[in-house]
């Protein structure tokens, strides 16, 4: 701007860089320095004298009037800001730009020269470095929150919204602007919850954690925001930046995590359910297969007696004939009026069907169907007992013999497995034998070693060892390593299941026992069973499998008959026959012995006193021996023998000679139903 | 100055001045309407001479608020400082209800120096201009200064001037465009300033009301 007055009077107010006027007391202009010429375009000499109402005419000057006249007449000092007035002067820098100012007004005490100093100052540069800053920050700002994809609300100390980004307005539904100035609390549907996060912003200056809140939209619909906030200050006023982050996918997806727990949980259940329902399946299927197990062993139990059949059926053949054939002969020697001879025909007929009665009393025994039931087992006893099914069922060719250690430990198992097991082993044996042999069967005590236990796949311990030896053909090694598979079998189709050994096997694991083979091709097999000692109290020992003998018909006592008389051994035993008993027979006391020392049940014994070689007491002393309670019915010719008192012990009684068929009968009777 | 020995306005006093200071508020109003162009009613409740710690508590209150006062220095036969005084929280709202218009936030923070300092300079100027006219004594006050503070940091500015420890206390009501604005004129003055006080304000009310008072 050209400066028409070069020449200033006062050098010290042209070199101020700031507007410098002074008015007198009749607001007249006294003084204008250089930068007022420069930034107004007056010189000195126009304006001087004037009112700067005369001077700015287009401009609106009453504001800076009342400062004027405050100063001039009260001394006051007056600012006017750029900030409220805009444009106070049309100043303009040297540039020709725009001009921003502030004007103070102040009084001049005493001033010869004038009353009141208005003072310009300017501020343009000020304000375009803070427009600049802020355009810059605002800048900054934008590209960060505009664009973020929550919502950013900057709040004042009241909680009023004065800045939202765009994200807001998608977020909540409100148009442009149309947040500013609404509370933010307006937002929320929670507001005791915006509450709470509010107050503990301003005391806290931030929210230590996320907090969530249900939002509520501008057409009243709801969303569900995370809210982080902190609190800063700015020229110590209090703002508050929220950051709502749109949580309904978060909710969501916890939502679906939480009903999926909540299926996991149902399946769980459903899951614990069904586990209860498979126990409950297991404890069925168990039930199924101990069922089908039973009734697996039942059939073997049949499949035995099948092979024993074949063996029996020779031997009741036989029988049969004797009987028939006994018949036959009565019937013709009654035709033929030689009834003296019948007798002799008719004991023979009896003593065929009581053998058969016999065999097939032991059949019925075996093949009925009974529980595992451990227990407690002399095995000498138990092999006696099935001795004659077994020698019925090996037929004539082979020859059994039975050898039983003295003082046999007890064991302990299932005394109908044990007897099926013995008579498969016997069967197999036979079968191993079609030329004929001889069929052992030993028991012994065996205390294995650690080695030998091993050896045996058994703990080492004390153990009762069956051993059932065949002298024929063998097994080679590789049926040998298969003999105790399922199914297994050497024998032709329908001739066995395979499932003896296996059911042996696992009889005898049952037990905590082991069965091994021994064979070789051509010198036999012999089968191992060792079953472990029963260490437990002896008293409740059944030596006798209860399915052996009793059949509950009553009339199932063994009695015993040593008479080396035949007529007499006969009679005795049709009286005995005709009682329902079962009768064995010895002609000799030597016989006689080998019975009494067998496992062989005997519940009487009626013997002649009077025997060749060993005689009767004799016998019965060593008898006693091993069945220490013994009944023996003592039969004598000699009547002083039956007068000395010290002959008899317990349990024995005597008849004398001659006795009648009814008396006899009458004192068998009488003992046998002692103590039964 | 005589800590001990307070100076106490009678009520007669305390009246004058009440209506001496309402005198100023309607000049400083009139000033302010003119600036912003709007209606501005600006009216005073309450005129209280309380102690410094009174002032403190009052302004202050349990919360220890943070304030902003406008702060001015006069001079003359009574020396002191006037401070205009707002809540903090408030002065953005002062500041918008001057201004006006639809200044966006960023707009408001920017101005609020500038606008605060020359608002309360128009307050101030118009009441203590006011009073003095009518006490018929001149003062020379100073260019407004924004201060922002709690309310013991406002009445323990360093001197000069020495400040005493009476106040004057000046409850006043801003009503402009629509929003209520409340808060005080301070005016801290040294003992002498309030003996001086009191004696112009004897004086006032001699003119005023005649001899029947005295």
């Amino acid at each position: 701007m050209a400066e028409k007055d070069k020449s200033s009077q006062y050098p010290v107010l042209d070199a101020v860089n700031a507007g410098m006027i002074v008015l007198d007391v009749d607001r007249r202009v006294v003084r204008w320095n250089a930068w007022m010429s420069s930034a107004s375009g007056r010189g000195r000499e126009e304006v001087y004298g004037a009112c700067l109402a005369d001077v700015f005419p287009d401009s609106s000057l009453g504001r800076l009037d009342t400062a004027i006249t405050a100063a001039i007449t009260r001394g006051l000092s007056g600012l006017l800001t750029h900030a409220l007035h805009g444009q106070l002067l049309p100043l303009r820098t040297r540039a020709g730009r725009e001009l921003l100012h502030d004007i103070t007004v102040s009084s001049i005490r005493d001033g010869s020269d004038g009353k009141c100093l208005i003072h310009i100052v300017d501020v343009t540069m000020a304000v375009r470095r803070e427009r600049y800053l802020r355009d810059r920050q605002k800048a900054r700002y934008d590209a960060v929150v505009e664009n973020a994809p929550d919502a950013i609300l900057t709040l004042d100390a009241d909680g009023i919204i004065r800045l939202a980004n765009n994200a807001t307005q998608t977020q909540f539904g409100y148009d442009h602007g149309e947040l500013i100035g609404q509370p933010a609390a307006s937002l929320f549907e929670t507001k005791e919850l915006w509450e709470a996060a509010w107050r503990c912003i301003l005391e806290q200056a931030q929210v230590p954690h996320p907090v969530e809140l249900t939002a509520m939209r501008k057409d009243g619909s709801h969303g569900y925001v995370e809210l982080s906030a902190s609190r800063w200050k700015n020229d110590n006023h209090v703002h508050v930046t929220a950051i709502l982050r749109d949580a309904g996918e978060r909710r969501t997806a916890e939502m679906e995590l939480r009903a999926s727990e909540e299926r996991f949980r149902a399946s769980a259940k459903a899951l614990a359910e069904l586990n209860a329902t498979l126990e409950q399946r297991v404890i069925e299927r168990t039930n199924q297969l101990l069922e089908a197990e039973d009734a697996l062993r039942q059939s073997q139990k049949m499949e035995a007696i099948g092979q024993l059949t074949g063996g029996i059926a020779h031997d009741f053949n036989n029988l049969l004939q004797g009987i028939v054939g006994a018949l036959n002969m009565v019937q013709k020697r009654m035709t033929e009026g030689r009834i003296s001879e019948v007798e002799r025909f008719l004991h023979g007929a009896v003593s065929s069907a009581q053998r058969a009665s016999t065999l097939t009393h032991r059949l019925l025994a075996f093949s009925r169907r009974q529980p595992i039931d451990p227990r407690p087992i002399d095995v000498n006893a138990l092999v006696g007992s099935i001795e004659e099914l077994v020698r019925r069922s090996l037929g004539e060719g082979v020859k059994m013999v039975i050898s039983g250690a003295d003082d046999l430990w007890l064991t302990r198992c299932d005394a109908n497995q044990l007897e099926n097991a013995i008579l498969n082993l016997a069967i197999n044996a036979r079968d191993a034998m079609p030329d004929g042999g001889t069929l052992t069967i030993s028991t012994v005590n065996a205390s294995f070693d650690a080695a030998q236990a091993l050896m045996r796949d058994l703990q080492a311990g004390d153990y009762v060892v069956l051993r059932i030896h065949d002298t024929g053909v063998g097994m080679p090694p590789d049926v040998q390593a298969r003999a105790f598979d399922p199914f297994f079998t050497t024998k032709p189709l329908g001739k066995g299941t395979g499932l003896g050994l296996s059911m042996i096997y696992g009889f005898a694991r049952q037990a905590e026992g082991a069965v091994r083979i021994k064979s070789e091709v051509g010198n036999g097999t012999t089968i191992e069973l060792s079953l472990p000692r029963f260490d437990g109290n002896t008293s409740v020992v059944f030596s006798e499998p209860p399915s052996a003998a009793e059949d509950g018909t009553g009339n199932n006592e063994v009695v015993l008959v040593a008479e080396d008389e035949e007529v007499v051994r006969l009679l005795v035993v049709e009286v005995l026959n005709d009682l329902g008993y079962r009768v064995l027979e010895a002609a000799d006391g030597r016989a006689a012995l080998r019975i009494l020392q067998s496992a062989q049940k005997i519940d009487l014994f009626v013997t002649d006193i009077g025997l060749p070689e060993i005689n009767g007491r004799q016998v019965v002393d060593a008898a006693r021996e091993i069945r220490s309670s013994l009944k023996v019915l003592f039969m004598t010719g000699y009547a002083e023998v039956a007068a000395d008192g010290q002959f008899l012990e317990k349990d024995m009684e005597l008849i004398a000679k001659p006795f009648t068929m009814d008396k006899l009968a009458a004192k068998i009777r009488e003992m046998l139903s002692v103590g039964a | 100055m005589n800590a001990s020995t307070p100076i106490h306005l009678s009520e007669l006093e305390l009246d004058a001045l009440t209506e001496l200071v309402n005198l100023g508020i309607s000049q400083a109003a009139g000033d302010l309407a003119m600036m912003v162009r709007q209606e501005v009613v600006l009216s005073v409740p309450r005129v209280a001479l309380v102690g410094r710690d009174e002032a403190i508590h009052v302004l202050g209150g349990a919360e220890r608020k943070d304030l902003v006062a406008v702060h001015q220095v006069f001079e003359g036969d009574i020396i002191g400082r006037a401070l205009l005084i707002f809540p903090e929280a408030k002065s953005l709202e002062l500041v918008r209800a001057v201004v006006g218009g639809d200044l966006s936030f960023e707009d408001i923070i920017e101005l609020e120096q500038e606008a605060l300092s020359e608002t309360g300079n128009v307050i101030l100027n118009g009441c203590l201009g006011t009073i003095a006219n009518e006490l018929e004594r001149s003062l020379k006050i100073s260019l407004p200064e924004v201060l922002h503070g709690q309310s013991a940091d406002l009445f323990e500015l360093d001197p000069p001037p020495e400040s005493g420890d009476t106040v004057m206390l000046i409850y006043i009501h801003f009503a402009v465009r629509e929003r209520d604005i409340d808060g005080h004129i301070a005016m801290l003055l040294d003992m002498p300033s309030l003996a001086v006080l009191k004696d112009l304000l004897t004086a006032y009310i001699r003119r005023v009301a005649g001899d029947v008072q005295t």
